[in-house]
């Protein structure tokens, strides 16, 4: 019965609805800080080549490959992340693309290596790596009424929404932290928050390097779902489509990049005719977004009103007893 | 308390500042005059920590506080008002205060702030108005307020006199004698001399990037080619 009403190709779009999400918070936690970066990309690609590599070549337990892609993202993170300190707005942004530009280059170019344009293929999956560590202690899928390829699916589904919430919770609690209010205030003026006693460059390179390790983790996961990465998935495209699930969800608020990932992802795929015209609508959507409602679909204000309301009915609910 | 010597500052090939040797004695209020342009606020960017000196030495209570960071200075208790106010524009005003005490993690804080919000009770009346949307005068108000939340031993103002009408510059200086009366050391730099003088201890003189005069506050009130230059005749 649980067999029929799982569809692998729902569960597949779910899954990187998941891992763009990943993406949009790591937009989200950098702009928390006031930098704008369009490195996701590139961060991406380091965690995704760094596990791929390693699990493929060396046959390094995924897990280990993973944590590895998200800890070597989270080190070009600083490295970029402490001269950009100077950099403000729009010449952050370049400098950022620019650093994505050439980890895309350099794969490109040292084919002994990443094979180059070629990409890698063969990358253990995910869901197939449990499987076989489930079907060693006696696990048959068949318990559950599923197929082999519909239980991979629907475990690594399960799996990224697992990271999704852990993450979303930790980041929305950072936002009323210490950190939190550090990157806020570091946001809104500077010099203030030096004044007030934040130490703005420690900081604002966590939140870089935070954002960093987020696309890393992305990047991994990513190669890992899909078992094939190539350059061609790490270009500046992708680091505009990672910008407008953050711009245009809402920057300010950890809900904006969960909604602008799942609006985003789902949108080319209910309406496949127009896929081909996808950045096209995306380059639509943001100058629309950015004259009307630069904040994105959900701001601040929404969330407050949204928590008034659900107050009130909680009183209205007490009342009534 | 404070002492500046010999500081020379650049602005990449531009000299700001020659020379400045000042000091600051504790518990009195000391100002630092000059025209646009003469080095003030480079001078109140040096001590406190947003601008590195090229030479010269600044000393704290007797310790090196050369080229500290601004947050390592608030520690050593010298707090900063910046110039412009530099509010936490989209922060209620509420959170401004809780963030002028945000290097601490003693439990009198929430105490400080209610004490904060008694003295002056525009902020209390404020609290949760997003600090941006207030009038000038009241963002200076809660600007000075969120630095007294740091428990400062001195207190760096840069021209808290900026922008606002001369009716609430005269409360601003009233306040800032009764933070001095209540034992907190005061250095303002102002473009505002008359009044500034007429609450300080001692003054300085500043002239494109060099010290030109220093003396007792009340003999540069009646000096008359200071009051000339400066004190608008």
């Amino acid at each position: 019965m649980l067999g029929e009403l799982i569809n692998p190709y729902y569960l597949q779009v779910a899954s990187f609805i998941l891992i763009n999400i990943i993406l949009g918070l790591s937009i989200y936690v950098t702009l928390a800080s006031g930098q704008l970066s369009l490195g996701s990309a590139g961060f991406m690609a380091v965690g995704a080549y760094t596990t791929a590599l390693l699990t493929t070549n060396f046959e390094v337990p995924l897990l280990v490959g993973i944590l590895a892609g998200v800890m070597l993202a989270g080190i070009f993170g600083i490295i970029v992340g402490i001269p950009s300190l100077r950099l403000r707005g729009v010449f952050l942004a370049i400098a950022t693309l620019g650093f994505g530009e050439i980890v895309r280059v350099f794969i490109v170019n040292t084919e002994s290596l990443t094979k180059g344009a070629i990409g890698i293929s063969g990358i253990p999956q995910l869901g197939r790596e449990i499987l076989d560590k489930l079907e060693v202690i006696g696990f048959d899928p068949e318990i559950l009424g599923l197929k082999a390829n519909q239980f991979t699916f629907l475990i690594v589904f399960i799996l990224l929404l697992i990271i999704v919430i852990v993450l979303v919770c930790f980041f929305s609690r950072q936002k009323n932290s210490r950190v939190g209010r550090a990157f806020s205030a570091i946001n809104m003026d500077e010099q203030a928050a030096a004044s007030m006693g934040i130490n703005v460059t420690y900081y604002k390179v966590l939140s870089f390097t935070q954002g960093a390790m987020l696309a890393g983790l992305a990047g991994a996961l990513y190669a890992h779902v899909l078992s094939y990465i190539s350059p061609a998935d790490f270009t500046y495209h992708k680091a505009v489509e990672i910008l407008t699930f953050s711009v245009f969800g809402g920057s300010e608020v950890v809900g904006g990049a969960i909604f602008g990932a799942t609006f985003l992802t789902l949108l080319p795929e209910t309406l496949r005719a127009i896929s081909e015209y996808r950045y096209m609508i995306y380059g639509i959507l943001l100058v629309v977004m950015m004259a009307y409602r630069p904040q994105g679909v959900i701001d601040e204000q929404m969330m407050r009103w949204f928590k008034r309301r659900k107050g009130r009915r909680q009183q209205h609910g007490t009342e009534n007893k | 308390m404070l002492k500046v010597a010999g500081v020379d500052a650049f602005y990449g090939q531009i000299q700001a500042l020659k020379g400045i040797d000042l000091e600051v004695e504790e518990g009195s209020i000391v100002t630092i005059l000059g025209a646009n342009g003469a080095g003030k606020s480079t001078t109140m960017k040096v001590i406190s920590g947003l601008l590195k000196p090229k030479k010269g030495k600044v000393t704290f209570l007797g310790k090196d506080i050369t080229g500290l960071r601004p947050d390592q200075l608030i520690r050593k208790g010298i707090a900063l008002v910046p110039e412009g106010r530099a509010m936490l524009a989209e922060m209620t005003v509420l959170e401004n205060l809780e963030m002028g005490a945000y290097h601490r993690k003693d439990s009198e804080v929430d105490k400080d702030i209610a004490q904060v919000m008694e003295r002056f009770s525009i902020l209390k009346e404020r609290k949760d108005q997003l600090a941006g949307t207030m009038s000038g005068g009241q963002q200076q108000m809660l600007a000075i307020a969120r630095a007294l939340l740091a428990r400062p031993k001195l207190l760096l103002l840069d021209e808290p006199s900026m922008g606002l009408a001369p009716i609430i510059v005269a409360d601003i200086f009233k306040m800032i004698k009764e933070i001095n009366q209540s034992g907190t050391t005061v250095l303002l730099v102002e473009q505002n001399a008359k009044q500034a003088l007429k609450i300080a201890d001692y003054g300085y003189v500043l002239e494109t990037g060099k010290l030109t005069t220093e003396a007792n506050a009340k003999d540069l009130l009646e000096d008359t080619s200071i009051a000339e230059a400066y004190l608008g005749g």
